[in-house]
């Protein structure tokens, strides 16, 4: 629209866009208004925390009496103590089982649904562990899980040996953790692979059909290569989610399992502030947590220009 | 139809009406009253337990009309305390609340607890200083003052199975041997050996404080001398015990309870008459029930070298008054009526799982007629031992040696590296 000229020849907006523009700044004004909720949590439940939490890193407080400031000691004695070592370790272990094998299950189980009728009652029976409370979920895989349970029942009578004392013995701890995290996020991943999936042109497809593409190579050269963005992202969130794994641990295992054996570095957390009342040491190894994700993060964006492609 | 559209005003004062309503709820608690007569507490527990200290509430009620008492209940012994720290630090703690004995001495020191003095003090107190054992004062007492009082408490006593001690081929009574000042530290390793042999368990522990300083206590060692230095490295007799207890386990001949499967844990064994001894506290009596015969069990208790009873450990809880709370008098008044011998008959009586804290209750341990030597758990009381309070200082530094202790019982680290690794845990704390 064209400008109108005052007297001293400057250009003022016409009366309609002006009106507009009242709008877009009462909008405005309800947009905050809607959006404080979730503003006012984001800075009580994430930010304050986080400052606090950087605050204490430094400094040595049991959360009762005074705070003192040790500078870096918190941290140096983290990453000196075995028992926190132990617990990355775990950690990275953890992420290295469940992330590849979780993500390759719930791709397989998606392809396989991709074309299937009635997947609807499929996909609620692998979404519901999801839906239901890890508290629940560890609980009934306790169960399972005991030395003398139901998995070891039929493990005994398929192949005729006892089955390990999956918690405990610290050589099975972390697998059983792996493989009630694996089963318990599956779902999620499933859907979002499925969505993937039927979000890839048929027109792509029946080319490759034309030109003689078999289902393995039609899945290898085409539809993973079309999902890598969804593979990309789910890889990042799946890696972070098993950093922050600490429900399971605590419900299935006794304090980190046997010899520490299944102690992640979240449940260090917990067992530092809660346990030991230390909250600096706690806040310290949060900090070490976060620096892992994030240099972990970062690798993985780096390595996103290689392998995921985009269609264009 | 009128339409009504929601003013930016409207909606503002809308909002606002909404939460000072909430806040009003939020406020007013469902008792009413005025904030002195209002008070919270909290421990944790069992359903049955739980029941008790509702039964215990509504009595408190009856006594004292003008006081209303909340329950907080925490099902977790092991989340209860990380749930109160949270709420001390958030200025949400209870007036009165439950501390564990190994967690008591940091409250303490932390100055975070009201001095009870003048609850245990002057003519109207309904329970007294005096009427409390001494022993079970543990970190709660400094020079300071008296800042926390044991609700009550479970001596570690040996629980003992007749049938599967004569399944062993065992004639002698431990209960009876130690009335005769017979119950050596060797007679007890002779019948573990024999019950082993047998394809039984010989005795099982639980892995706490009072397992392994009982038995250093047993044999004659120490483990902190009087300045609260932790002696038990460079004290021979201890090392030898913390030796002979590591034996115990290696050889199969004792049981460490925790790590017990689920499906075949300790109560299993025991009420299935698969292991001779079980050494717990007076709840002891429910799994002796379970059984369908508890007269084939009875206690003993700890063995000593010389063969006469001696110390050994005895759990405590603590009732202490929020340094911070607004109804002093209130929570005075409950902690008075909850720890006087009234308040713990009943909460200890038809069944009741632990030992009074004071003299008057003893009916409660000895009216049922059972076990047969009940009397056990008020002699045991009587010249027991709480934890440290060097060790109950220092929250998690309880649980810290029990890890390293059970590393040592499960046969991978030697007594020398376990003794020195909690001698460097100790240190460390300190």
């Amino acid at each position: 629209m064209t400008a109108l000229l005052t007297k001293t020849g400057a250009a003022v907006a016409p009366p309609v866009e002006r009106k507009e523009a009242g709008w877009r700044k009462r909008d405005r004004w309800w947009g905050l208004v809607f959006v404080s909720p979730q503003l006012i949590g984001m800075i009580a439940f994430v930010l304050l925390p986080f400052a606090v939490g950087l605050v204490l890193a430094f400094a040595q407080w049991d959360g009762l009496t005074q705070l003192t400031w040790v500078g870096f000691a918190n941290f140096q004695a983290q990453l000196a103590d075995p028992v926190f070592l132990r617990s990355m370790l775990n950690t990275l272990g953890l992420a290295l089982i469940t992330v590849p094998v979780g993500l390759a299950l719930s791709l397989l189980v998606a392809v396989a649904l991709d074309r299937l009728r009635g997947r609807t009652g499929y996909l609620l029976l692998y979404f519901a562990p999801v839906m239901t409370s890890s508290i629940a979920v560890s609980l009934v895989w306790q169960q399972i899980l005991r030395a003398d349970g139901p998995l070891n029942e039929a493990f005994t009578k398929v192949f005729g040996i006892p089955g390990p004392d999956w918690l405990g013995d610290p050589r099975f701890v972390l697998l059983a953790v792996s493989i009630v995290t694996i089963w318990s996020s599956m779902g999620l991943n499933v859907i979002i692979f499925l969505a993937g999936l039927q979000g890839i042109n048929p027109n792509v497809l029946e080319a490759a059909r034309v030109d003689g593409a078999g289902p393995l190579r039609t899945m290898m050269q085409i539809r993973l290569p079309l999902l890598s963005p969804v593979v990309f992202f789910s890889t990042v969130v799946a890696v972070i989610s098993s950093f922050q794994t600490f429900d399971v641990v605590f419900i299935l295992t006794k304090g980190g399992g046997p010899e520490n054996s299944a102690r992640t570095i979240v449940y260090q957390i917990y067992d530092e502030g809660f346990v030991h009342f230390q909250f600096g040491m706690a806040s310290a190894a949060s900090i070490i947590l976060l620096v892992l994700t994030l240099v972990v993060t970062a690798v993985q964006l780096g390595l996103q220009r290689r392998f995921v492609h985009y269609e264009s | 139809m009128n339409s009504t559209i929601l003013s930016r005003r409207n909606f503002v004062a809308g909002a606002l009406g909404v939460g000072a309503l909430l806040a009003t709820a939020a406020c007013g608690g469902p008792a009413g009253g005025n904030a002195a007569s209002r008070i919270t507490w909290s421990t944790w527990g069992t359903p049955e337990e739980g029941q008790r200290f509702k039964k215990f509430n509504t009595q408190f009620k009856s006594d004292n009309p003008s006081i209303t008492a909340t329950l907080q209940m925490v099902p977790s012994y092991s989340d209860y305390h990380s749930k109160l720290l949270t709420q001390l630090t958030s200025g949400t703690a209870p007036d009165v609340f439950y501390v564990g004995d190994d967690y008591i001495g940091k409250f303490v020191s932390a100055g975070v607890l009201m001095d009870l003095t003048p609850v245990v003090t002057g003519p109207a107190a309904k329970v007294k200083m005096e009427d409390f054992n001494a022993a079970l004062f543990g970190a709660g007492k400094t020079d300071k003052g008296l800042f926390a009082l044991p609700n009550d408490c479970n001596p570690d006593v040996f629980w003992f199975d007749k049938k599967a001690l004569a399944a062993a081929g065992i004639t002698e009574n431990p209960a009876e041997l130690a009335a005769a000042g017979n119950w050596t530290i060797e007679t007890f390793l002779s019948m573990c050996a024999k019950l082993a042999a047998k394809g039984m368990t010989g005795a099982m522990f639980w892995n706490y404080w009072s397992t392994h300083w009982s038995w250093v206590a047993a044999n004659g060692g120490k483990v902190f001398d009087a300045a609260g230095k932790f002696v038990l490295p460079q004290d021979p007799t201890s090392v030898a015990a913390i030796e002979s207890l590591a034996k115990g386990f290696t050889s199969k001949s004792f049981t460490v309870a925790d790590t017990l499967p689920d499906g075949s844990g300790p109560d299993s064994l025991f009420v299935s008459h698969k292991a001779g001894f079980y050494v717990q506290g007076r709840y002891g009596i429910a799994t002796a029930e379970q059984s369908g015969s508890k007269d084939d069990y009875d206690i003993a208790p700890w063995p000593t070298v010389s063969g006469k009873p001696g110390p050994s450990g005895v759990a405590a809880s603590y009732l202490v008054i929020n340094a911070k709370t607004k109804a002093p008098e209130a929570a005075k008044t409950f902690v008075g009526d909850f720890l006087s011998a009234k308040g713990q008959t009943l909460r200890l009586a038809d069944g009741g799982n632990a030992v009074p804290s004071v003299k008057g209750a003893d009916s409660v341990v000895l009216g049922g007629n059972y076990p047969v030597h009940a009397k056990s758990f008020l002699t045991m009381t009587d010249t027991g031992f709480e934890d440290f309070a060097q060790e109950a200082k220092v929250p998690g530094l309880s649980s810290d040696v029990s890890t390293a202790m059970l590393t040592m019982y499960q046969g991978k680290s030697s007594p020398a590296d376990t003794i020195a690794a909690v001698g460097k845990l100790m240190e460390k704390a300190v």
